[in-house]
């Protein structure tokens, strides 16, 4: 039997209605009881509710849940909705069921540079609580110390430098040259994790078009989101393990510390004047305190070692005076005692 | 026939299983007790700064007159060796009558930047070794070195071979250029002297941030997805949460420690090609004749097997075991297997060699 839009629609209906039923059981509604309304939704409320009366690790943990389990629940939204009318998948049902998969990462309200990109929103949200990668920290660094001296540096970047600021006007095309180069290279990178995406979509429907004969068939949503992980791993270690890889990475990464340390050498111009202790002043520091360390306890070793060497010496010193004295059983202490007893002592025996 | 057969109703029967889990952790979370590791009784016996030499104690006397001393790397802390009462290495090998140490290297802070290999190895290393040695009137001790702290105990026992009577290695590091590590392949590019000398102490969170980014999709959403099935089960999601507490509680990394690491072990290679020098000492692997156990685990994305196999090959005795265990980097530690496994196999090697 074919079934019509009409009742494919129905039934999706239906099937939205009773996923938000079992939220409304635990007090979370849809918003507006919409049956299209996003499933993703309910996980959110679900979140708001339980974080606030948990201790902070498990409130990160139900923030990661929620996070994660979003996309998941978007793509099972997604993939049932496909399932409800897969009679229409047409002649090539890995290409439709991989669309389906890509409807499901492309989430309302994502930022634009994730659609279709769903690794590129993984590593973004890696950064949380004990886990920061080089972007989160530029934006925090850039956030506290960079904004208005990259704006300044921006600025001045082409100009010619001469007179009494010359100096710092150099410095800062070096940092607004440091800044393009880092936005550059940045790009390179994200656009290799995008490439990483959309290779995972091409292995998913490869693999998918694997299935199609009797019996390796997938019948979950669960396992058709693990396929698509083994997919995007797989395609994500391929460009990982590249040699452009391995140059973007490097190149994206010095760049920004190139950017930090001017940004640094800025700061230090700044604090300087304000007459606060600077971070190379401090750097010379902890190197110092870094070589007394070593110094203490090299000579505490040294003065360990030679009193072990002595007090050794001193034994064997001992040792030797002690074995002289018993070689010489009846010689010096004794007289006194051969005088005691009229000279007839016996001599005593050997200790050894 | 398309390769998805998904039956609508099957497909909502795991949406609203889902929710039930969901519902579910609302009492589970919240009577969750808080998780702690290293769950062994241990005495401090040594201290000097920030690093704490530990000996652990068992429910009867150790056996072995020989100590045995862990070294650990310096990511991330120690206790994963200890991370519960059910899955504790030094637990198992201290039943068995080993007499277990371990060097604790604490978090480094800003006054601890210039630590380097030189003042870890034959620095501290070489101090806890030397204070065991004397406090069990005993010429040399068995050492067992994981990961980067494997690597130390192949410096160490190649600079100070009368010190160290039998070498265990664990998911250890040797040829750094096999083509399937990953973090060794993004290292290759990296202007390690512009890393440090800006950020200084490298932070553990950016560390832990490359680690997740070696598998994200894995690491990252599917663990926390499948999370969902056990968060209406406590003692599992206590479990976890040790995990995950361990995993993201790490030290910084000592800035010269780790430029240091970076360019010789990483980008130099030295420990396979050679030329490798720790302060002022060289380190040949061929110096190393004592017995060695070399153990690795098969799925192990951190430090891929063919890194660790490769010691077979460089070392120098003629006394060389290994182990593949089937597993990764971490579950060599916490898993049911290794629980069985790893301990014995650990204490019937050095038996035979006591």
């Amino acid at each position: 039997m074919t079934t019509t839009p009409q009742d494919w629609f129905k039934q999706w209906e239906a099937l939205s209605q009773r996923y938000w039923d079992g939220w409304k059981n635990q007090g979370v509604s849809p918003p507006g009881f919409d049956a299209n309304a996003p499933w993703q939704a309910g996980l959110e409320q679900w979140a708001k509710l339980l974080a606030p009366s948990l201790a902070p690790a498990q409130s990160d943990l139900v923030e990661r849940i929620a996070a994660n389990g979003k996309a998941y629940v978007a793509l099972m939204q997604s993939m049932i909705g496909a399932a409800a009318g897969q009679q229409q998948a047409g002649a090539n049902p890995a290409a439709a069921w991989t669309e389906a998969l890509k409807n499901g990462f492309n989430i309302p309200g994502l930022d634009a540079s994730l659609f279709n990109n769903p690794l590129g929103g993984n590593l973004r949200d890696i950064a949380g609580q004990g886990a920061k990668g080089f972007e989160q920290m530029m934006a925090d660094f850039a956030k506290s110390a960079g904004g208005p001296m990259r704006a300044e540096a921006l600025a001045t970047l082409g100009m010619p430098t001469f007179g009494l600021a010359r100096e710092h006007q150099e410095r800062w095309q070096q940092l607004g040259a440091a800044w393009i180069e880092y936005q550059e290279q940045s790009a390179r990178y994200n656009g290799l994790i995008l490439k990483s995406s959309q290779n995972g979509f091409d292995r998913f429907q490869s693999k998918l078009a694997e299935r199609e004969e009797p019996g390796r068939q997938l019948d979950s949503i669960k396992a058709v989101y693990d396929l698509w992980v083994d997919a995007a791993e797989e395609a994500y270690a391929e460009i990982a393990l590249s040699d452009e890889f391995r140059k973007v990475y490097g190149a994206m990464v010095n760049a920004q510390m190139r950017v930090r340390s001017l940004m640094q050498t800025e700061v230090e111009q700044q604090t300087r004047q304000l007459g606060m202790p600077t971070r190379s002043e401090l750097k010379g520091v902890e190197k110092s305190l870094q070589e007394v360390r070593r110094a203490i306890k090299t000579n505490r070793e040294s003065h360990s070692a030679d009193l072990a060497a002595e007090v050794a010496a001193l034994r064997a010193e001992l040792n030797a005076l002690k074995r002289e004295i018993g070689d010489k059983p009846a010689a010096a202490d004794k007289p006194a005692a051969a005088k005691s007893d009229g000279g007839n002592a016996k001599p005593s025996k050997t200790k050894r | 026939m398309g390769p998805i057969r998904i039956e609508p109703q099957k497909a909502l029967d795991e949406a609203l299983k889902l929710q039930q889990k969901l519902s579910a952790s609302m009492t589970t979370l919240r009577s969750l007790d808080p998780v702690t590791f290293g769950v062994t009784p241990k005495e401090a016996v040594y201290r000097e700064d920030k690093v704490t030499l530990y000996r652990f104690k068992g429910a009867k006397a150790p056996t072995s007159k020989t100590p045995l001393l862990i070294c650990y790397a310096l990511v991330n802390t120690p206790y994963m060796v200890d991370l519960q009462d059910d899955r504790s290495l030094v637990k198992n090998l201290l039943a068995l009558g080993e007499d277990v140490y371990l060097i604790d290297w604490g978090y480094p802070d800003g006054s601890d930047r210039y630590l380097s290999l030189d003042d870890y190895i034959n620095g501290y290393l070489r101090r806890c070794v030397d204070f065991l040695r004397k406090s069990h009137d005993v010429d040399a001790i068995n050492l067992l070195g994981i990961c980067q702290g494997g690597a130390f105990s192949l410096c160490f026992t190649s600079i100070y071979p009368e010190k160290v009577k039998n070498l265990v290695t664990m998911v250890t590091p040797v040829d750094f250029h096999t083509p399937d590590n990953m973090l060794s392949h993004w290292t290759r590019e990296l202007d390690v002297d512009l890393f440090v000398d800006t950020l200084g102490n490298v932070p553990a969170d950016l560390m832990n941030y490359c680690y997740l980014t070696l598998k994200p999709v894995r690491l990252n959403q599917q663990k926390y997805i499948g999370l969902v099935d056990i968060l209406d089960n406590k003692a599992e999601l206590e479990n976890f949460l040790r995990m995950e507490k361990w995993i993201f509680d790490s030290p910084d990394q000592a800035g010269e420690a780790f430029r240091q690491f970076i360019k010789d072990f990483y980008q130099g290679n030295k420990l396979v090609n050679g030329g490798l020098t720790i302060g002022d000492k060289a380190v040949d692997l061929k110096n190393i004749r004592q017995p060695v156990l070399n153990i690795f685990a098969e799925q192990d994305h951190l430090v891929p097997p063919a890194a660790s196999r490769a010691l077979e090959k460089v070392v120098g005795t003629t006394d060389y075991s290994q182990i593949a265990f089937k597993g990764g980097h971490i579950g060599i530690y916490v898993s049911g297997r290794a629980q069985r496994d790893v301990p014995p196999a650990i204490h019937d090697w050095l038996a035979k060699r006591s």
